[in-house]
């Protein structure tokens, strides 16, 4: 059990970053570009300060789809991110998105599926599925209703991303077109352009506009099926013939082909960081005060990692401090808006994955015996699902994908 | 050269093209050069077209999809399209799609003659030599015409970048790769003598 004092909490960042105030354009679905220009050295496109858009809120307001209250934030132009789209091979629809999902429950899985074998779990409502990666390797989004809830879940291989996103009565297919090596969806009712890990369309009528998103945990099957026994498991009953025994790009048990850490991109990034090897998989997120990326073998190994934002407000210098130079450091008035600001990265060891929540000022330990997170003050302990905290969308993906995106990016390692 | 000239030369070498065709397969050794290059090469197009993979684990089924019709019509990528059928037969698997399979079936066709020919212009040439292993030339580019089916997947066993320029070539080796066959199938076959005895030995 790793026990995490108030002090070390409150000192203890596993990663600062200055965020001047004001400097998320709100609304506007903008990171300040400041910070950017340094740590995208290597930016191939320029990450642009002038993000914001120009919503078509007619357009808005008669799209199916739900969308988002406020826009996801960018640090390109969507024009930028238009020129740099380019086509993976493959015509509109080539790889044919899961339209009629078809599912088995977990006890008729049998051995189709091994232990370690990667899927991709959601659970609405109680209605816990799982989706094999090595059939979404295939068609990359099912068009899908779980607990209730019409949700597209989607799979990008080259970018080893899984994301969920509410999609009303509108379907969305695969364009054949990637940025940044992400899938780009467009959905069937408008034909709007939405890079997967964007969550925001960059062409089409809905231009600018962000999807809300639906949480996807990356998980293998031993796993799930544990955490999960009543889950239903998507068959590759999906109207296509495919040889899913076999993934075209490689293997993750054990990590080979393009999945392995070292391996080259396919498609030129929009911005390279040797801060770690490309397919590093790391817990992205983009909280308000600006993109973080956690690795993700180091949360699994700490269980709780709590990650420091300093809101000081004065236009300071940026600062990304040595987390082993602050493990002793003396609580300050500065330290203490780091922790009002911080998040809290945790380790889900039932489904060895990664969730994120915006701090309260609370003090957690983590378990490790029991895999459930302790409230420090009144002891009481809850599962890595259950914090009663504000959560942030955070998902899987390799390194070069969201440095890519997100050249700002704060990193945890 | 007036068009008229053109035009009977050029139905002058289709006619020479048709009958040392005709003469490759009467002969024994051309008909087995060229079955033999057929197979090799079915099956490196069906690797390369990711339609057909040895591996462990397979059982021994076959799976037909729904509507194997408007299945088969569904474009897949330039010149590639559904598969409707996936045999597994133990230690591999096949897709089926009828319209690769036609696209493979020309392909294989064009180099398995143009091997034939390829033999035969060497052992029975009318200018000692030339052209010999010109058809085996020819049959990279067609071989490499696989890509159009899942560009992603070649580059990463070549493990290169994706350039845009790269990009762009890609749906044309397929076109040029049967261009480039029938012009090499043309050529070889005005080395051929027909009236030839083969050498000895």
């Amino acid at each position: 059990m790793t026990r995490l004092s108030r002090r070390a909490i409150l000192t203890a960042t596993a990663v600062t970053v200055v965020v001047t105030a004001g400097c998320l354009g709100e609304g506007s679905g903008s990171y300040d570009g400041e910070d950017s220009a340094d740590q995208a050295a290597n930016a191939t496109t320029d990450p642009d300060d002038s993000t914001a858009t120009n919503l078509d809120e007619s357009a808005i307001a008669e799209t199916a789809l739900p969308i988002a209250d406020t826009s996801l934030p960018l640090e390109y132009s969507l024009e930028s991110l238009r020129d740099e789209a380019v086509n993976g091979g493959v015509p509109k629809n080539g790889i044919p998105s899961i339209d009629s999902p078809s599912f088995e429950s977990a006890d008729d899985v049998g051995d189709r599926l091994d232990d370690g074998d990667p899927v991709f779990g959601v659970v609405i409502d109680g209605d816990a599925r799982a989706y094999p990666q090595s059939i979404l390797v295939y068609h990359e989004i099912v068009n899908d209703e779980v607990g209730g809830e019409p949700v597209a879940v989607t799979y990008c291989p080259l970018t080893g991303t899984a994301m969920g996103f509410s999609r009303g009565d509108v379907e969305f297919g695969v364009s054949g077109d990637l940025v940044n090596s992400n899938l780009i969806m467009y959905d069937r009712e408008g034909d709007s352009r939405w890079p997967q890990m964007l969550g925001t369309a960059i062409a089409g009528p809905l231009a600018g506009a962000s999807l809300e998103e639906v949480p996807v945990h990356w998980s293998t099957w031993g796993r799930w099926r544990e955490a999960y026994p009543d889950s239903r498991v998507l068959t590759d009953e999906t109207g296509y013939v495919r040889d899913y025994g076999r993934d075209p790009y490689g293997s993750y048990n054990p990590p080979e082909g393009y999945y392995a850490e070292d391996s080259p991109t396919m498609f030129q990034s929009l911005s390279t960081d040797d801060r770690h090897p490309n397919k590093r998989m790391v817990l992205g997120a983009r909280p308000p005060a600006g993109p973080i990326a956690i690795d993700i073998e180091r949360l699994a190994d700490e269980g709780l990692l709590p990650v420091g934002v300093e809101t000081t407000g004065d236009g300071d210098d940026a600062a990304a401090d040595d987390p082993a130079d602050d493990h002793e450091e003396d609580t300050t008035s500065e330290t203490s808006d780091v922790a009002e600001s911080s998040s809290l990265a945790v380790y889900d060891q039932r489904i060895d994955a990664g969730r994120l929540y915006l701090g309260d000022g609370t003090d957690y330990s983590y378990d490790h015996d029991e895999g459930t997170v302790v409230n420090d003050a009144e002891g009481t302990q809850f599962e890595a699902d259950e914090l009663p905290l504000e959560s942030v969308y955070a998902f899987d993906a390799m390194w070069f994908a969201w440095v890519g995106f997100y050249p700002s990016t704060a990193v945890v390692d | 050269m007036t068009p008229s000239t053109l035009t009977s030369r050029f139905a002058a070498r289709l006619s020479q093209t048709t009958r040392v065709t005709r003469f490759a397969f009467t002969r024994v050794d051309g008909a087995s050069v060229s079955v033999l290059a057929a197979v090799v090469y079915l099956g490196a197009y069906l690797w390369a077209t990711d339609h057909m993979r040895f591996r462990s684990g397979a059982t021994v089924s076959v799976t037909i999809v729904d509507e194997p019709f408007a299945r088969a019509l569904e474009r897949r990528s330039a010149l590639s399209f559904e598969p409707i059928a996936l045999i597994e037969f133990g230690i591999g698997t096949l897709l089926v799609s009828p319209i690769d399979l036609a696209i493979g079936a020309i392909l294989v066709g064009l180099v398995g003659v143009n091997l034939a020919l390829a033999y035969l212009a060497l052992v029975q040439p009318k200018a000692c030599g030339i052209g010999a292993g010109t058809g085996v030339a020819a049959a990279v580019p067609a071989l490499l015409s696989g890509s159009v089916c899942c560009a992603p997947m070649i580059l990463l066993v070549l493990g290169i970048q994706a350039s845009g320029a790269l990009l762009m070539v890609l749906p044309w080796l397929l076109p040029v790769g049967v261009m480039v066959l029938v012009g090499s199938l043309v050529y070889v076959a005005g080395l051929v003598d027909t009236t030839a005895h083969p050498r000895p030995g």
